[in-house]
């Protein structure tokens, strides 16, 4: 659920590009040799004068239609934004592969595009169906791409190396049908934690990491009583969330299982190992720590702690609260409420941005928010029945796993967007990267990091041959990038990364199981869990709202009430398939 | 209205091959719309199968015999959703509300309209009061958010927590019914202005010489001359009873009052497309199907029984 329509806020589709993308582009039967020739390659090499020479250098045996030809492949993204692919990267790309993605996305919905494809049948070349591909490999929607990944995806298997195994889809049918649209291995540099705070209140109370809720709630009602409004005459809000729609899973659900638990991301499960050794699943919302976190929420709504509108106000409410500053603490992830936190930054009000927290429920509690859960599989793109060439679809996929796409696709054009010093290190430089951070339509107009996900990519940290690493993030980017609040932290908390007050990485083990939320699981399961969520949400809303004293007795009702529709059913279910995936991985 | 009365006086004809013969014109004339109701009515029909078969992604694309046939147990499963009887209920009761309320409002705005004497302004407000029904509810709802949720306009204007969009009761029944006569009321009020146009106007001047004043003229010449039509928009209005559109409860919707929001249409959908289950979406379909011709005959017989004219 983390990534779910990460984008889809950024709908505003602009008529230009739309009509644009209309002219340029000629050949929309799917993936047919028999393209025209497009003129857009031309333009390409006119854009980055300097970067072509190299790129063309190199780029002659990653054709994968005929020089002067090109092929459009139908690419449907539900993370996806509009896309004319008219940006630099993408020019590039088509340039070095003559491949041409046409991106559709979802406008609304995103499980109903879904749904709607298989009740149609029609399906583009590549999909990334995010947490519906259960659905489609149900309805053999997907090709299984092993053997095209054997014969023409060499990069594809230098990329995920030995996680490549982890992609197959059950013990059953062993086949992948669709590559990560995640990180293989890499650090976090960077983390929102499990509750952001505004860095104004931890400069109040000099800057003490609070290590339990108690303390969290002392900061935010003492900051509360200093100051009752903004200094632009806002009221304080001490904490908001976003509850009216899909995102009450991430700023409602997810916190709770990250501070009441100290929890890895599984979605809406816990994953509890038994003395031998083996998984059980439970349904997050039955964990007594996870009730307790709830009941917290409801004290702060009875005490005006929690915004009394939030669960009316919709996410574009809730980002435009945040964009005025008068929220002091968030329990989100960065991707959630970035857009906000971007104004924010744009007008100077950086003690109002937030710091990411490793805040859990007590001292014992241990916050799992650095742990790499190993690759997150389930989602990610696939090919479909419908693609009139697969294996020109699979060349396209290996060549976005190339060293050279990468670096395409995170890096950008040589010369124009990133620079290589004396030793071959990439760098960008101070005027990039101020522009990457305050332009919101950095990313759409350069290319840079726009093709990046969902298409396969190395975490951060990792480097090529060059000694440059995949991505623009590396721990001297991260700091280099730091503003001066950020700096400040770091000074008065002694560190070089703000993550090391995070318990780190080298503390957990990585699992045998890849993270809960992204698997591709079959509907029978689905059918239930999504009934589970329909009765929590509302009833979590309740709980909160009524006043504290109803708390228990409406909790109990939530409970018998997930008693009643199969929860047992679920757990044993999930129980089962966590328990494949850790004997197929041990295989 | 008045074509109605004519048509009663004219005898029925009993049905012969001479009259089919004499009439072969006008039969003629009449084909294109049997076809067209034939294949667009009649023929998708044909996916009511659906409601009787297991039909998910896997068999989806199977042909129609080589899908599991399993009797009445979608229905069995659409029916003992936990969901459901709430289900009904709101739709029930949002409906006959939404009737109710609707069909009062449009009927006396109509009237005021009527009585305007000042031409220009009455057009003027007919046409800003039909404008909302050709908005879609997308806008409606977000305008109408603006001003009910919490913290909203009505929220800031009177000082309290109306709590308008966020009590778990019927109350969202009467919001959500008070948004849509908002958004409807001008264009349903048409039907019933082009009614009132038809009543002779002697009957008005008549009135006025012996002496009736204008709510007595409303009263004995106005409703009574707009009883038919309101009849008639009556029956065909509880044949739909079951129908309320899914669009304006799921905008308007959110996670307190989902409870009192839920009807039948987006149930389907939910339980339907949203949980690719397409045999039991089919199977609540077509159950809406059923209780709304049922409900449409017995309407219309009590139409009948009340003297009115019947609409079938």
């Amino acid at each position: 659920m983390k990534m779910k329509k990460l984008m889809a806020m950024l709908l505003v589709a602009s008529l230009t590009a739309a009509s644009l993308a209309g002219c340029g582009n000629s050949s929309n039967d799917g993936a047919s040799n028999s393209s025209s020739t497009g003129s857009s390659s031309t333009d390409g090499s006119s854009t980055d004068t300097s970067g072509s020479d190299t790129a063309s250098g190199e780029t002659s045996g990653t054709r994968i239609v005929p020089e002067g030809e090109e092929l459009t492949l139908t690419f449907y993204s539900a993370d996806g934004q509009e896309d004319p692919w008219t940006d630099p990267v993408a020019l590039a790309i088509t340039e070095a592969t003559g491949i041409k993605l046409e991106t559709d996305y979802p406008v609304g919905d995103d499980t109903e595009r879904i749904s709607l494809m298989i009740a149609s049948g029609e399906y583009p070349d590549l999909i990334f169906a995010k947490g519906d591909a259960g659905s489609l490999i149900d309805a053999g929607a997907l090709i299984d791409m092993t053997d095209l990944i054997e014969e023409y995806g060499p990069n594809i298997k230098k990329l995920y190396g030995e996680e490549l195994g982890k992609l197959r889809y059950s013990a059953d049918d062993p086949a992948i049908y669709q590559l990560s649209s995640y990180n293989v291995g890499g650090v976090s540099y960077k983390t929102a934690g499990t509750a952001q705070i505004q860095w104004d209140v931890l400069k109040e109370n000099d800057y003490k990491i609070p290590n339990s809720l108690d303390e969290f709630e002392t900061m935010l009602k003492d900051y509360l009583a200093a100051h009752p409004t903004t200094d632009d005459g806002y009221e304080t809000i001490p904490l908001t969330l976003s509850t009216s729609d899909w995102h009450w899973m991430i700023t409602f659900g997810n916190p709770a299982g990250y501070i009441g638990e100290g929890c890895p991301d599984n979605g809406e499960w816990l994953v509890n190992e038994n003395s031998d050794g083996t998984y059980t699943a439970q349904f997050k919302y039955t964990s007594d720590k996870i009730r307790e976190y709830f009941k917290w929420l409801s004290r702060m709504y009875d005490e005006g702690i929690l915004d009394h509108n939030f669960a009316t106000q919709s996410h574009e409410d809730y980002i435009a609260k945040i964009a005025t500053g008068q929220v002091l603490a968030l329990a989100d992830a960065d991707w959630d409420y970035n857009e906000a936190e971007q104004i924010l930054k744009n007008d100077g009000k950086y003690g109002k941005t937030y710091a990411g927290l490793p805040l859990t429920m007590d001292a014992n509690t241990k916050s799992h928010t650095l742990m790499y859960q190993g690759l997150t599989t389930g989602y990610g793109v696939g090919i479909s029945v419908d693609c009139a060439d697969p294996v020109a679809a699979i060349k396209f996929l290996d060549y976005m796993c190339t060293d050279e796409a990468q670096v395409l696709r995170w890096w950008g054009i040589e010369g124009v967007n990133y620079e290589v010093d004396e030793n071959g290190v990439r760098y960008r430089t101070e005027e990039e990267i101020t522009k990457s951070q305050t332009d919101t339509e950095y990313s759409k107009t350069t290319g840079v990091g726009f093709h990046g996900y969902p298409f396969p990519y190395y975490g951060d940290g990792i480097e090529d041959s060059t000694g440059s690493t995949y991505t623009t993030t590396s721990k001297e980017s991260v700091i280099a990038e730091y503003n001066e609040e950020q700096k400040a932290a770091c000074e008065a908390w002694g560190v070089e990364l703000l993550t090391e007050i995070f318990p780190q990485p080298d503390e957990f083990e990585t699992p045998p199981y890849s993270a809960l939320w992204a698997y591709a699981k079959p509907n029978e399961f689905t059918e239930i869990e999504s009934i589970l969520d329909e009765i929590a949400w509302p009833a979590l809303i309740k709980c909160v709202t009524d006043p504290v004293a109803n708390f228990d007795a409406n909790y109990d009702a939530m409970l018998a009430d997930f008693e009643a529709n199969g929860l047992a059913e679920a757990e044993a279910m999930l129980t089962e398939i966590i328990q494949e995936k850790v004997d197929m991985a041990e295989n | 209205m008045q074509a109605k009365a004519k048509k009663a006086k004219i005898q029925k004809q009993k049905f012969s091959w001479e009259l089919m013969y004499r009439q072969r014109y006008l039969l003629l004339m009449s084909v294109p719309f049997v076809v067209w109701l034939f294949i667009f009515k009649y023929i998708p029909l044909w996916g009511w199968t659906m409601a009787f078969q297991e039909v998910k992604p896997a068999t989806f694309s199977l042909s129609f015999f080589e899908r599991t046939f399993v009797g009445f147990a979608n229905f069995q499963k659409a029916f003992s959703d936990r969901i459901f009887a709430q289900t009904i209920i709101n739709t029930i009761g949002t409906s006959i509300l939404g009737i109710a309320l609707g069909t009062i409002s449009a009927i006396v705005f109509a009237v005021m309209l009527n009585e305007i004497r000042f031409m220009k302004f009455k057009k003027i407000t007919q046409t800003i009061s039909y404008l909302p029904h050709f908005v879609s509810w997308v806008v409606i709802a977000s305008i109408a958010k603006m001003v009910c949720n919490d913290g909203g306009l009505l929220d800031r204007m009177t000082g309290r927590d109306l709590k308008l969009l966020s009590t778990n009761s019927v109350m969202i029944w009467v919001v959500i019914c008070v948004i849509n006569i908002w958004k409807e009321v001008g264009w349903d009020a048409i039907v019933y202005l082009s009614a009132m146009a038809g009543i002779d106007s002697g009957l008005y001047e008549a009135a006025k010489v012996d002496g009736a004043n204008r709510l007595q003229r409303i009263w004995h010449i106005t409703l009574p001359g707009i009883k038919p039509t309101i009849i008639v928009l009556l029956i065909m209005s509880i044949g739909s009873t079951l129908n309320v559109g899914m669009e304006r409860q799921m905008l308007l919707s959110n996670a307190i009052v989902q409870d009192h929001t839920m009807v039948l249409s987006w149930f389907a959908y939910l339980r339907g497309i949203g949980n690719n289950n397409y045999g039991v979406g089919t199977a609540i379909g077509m159950f809406q199907s059923v209780v709304g011709i049922t409900l449409l005959l017995i309407a219309n017989k009590i139409a009948s029984l009340f003297g009115e004219s019947k609409l079938i």
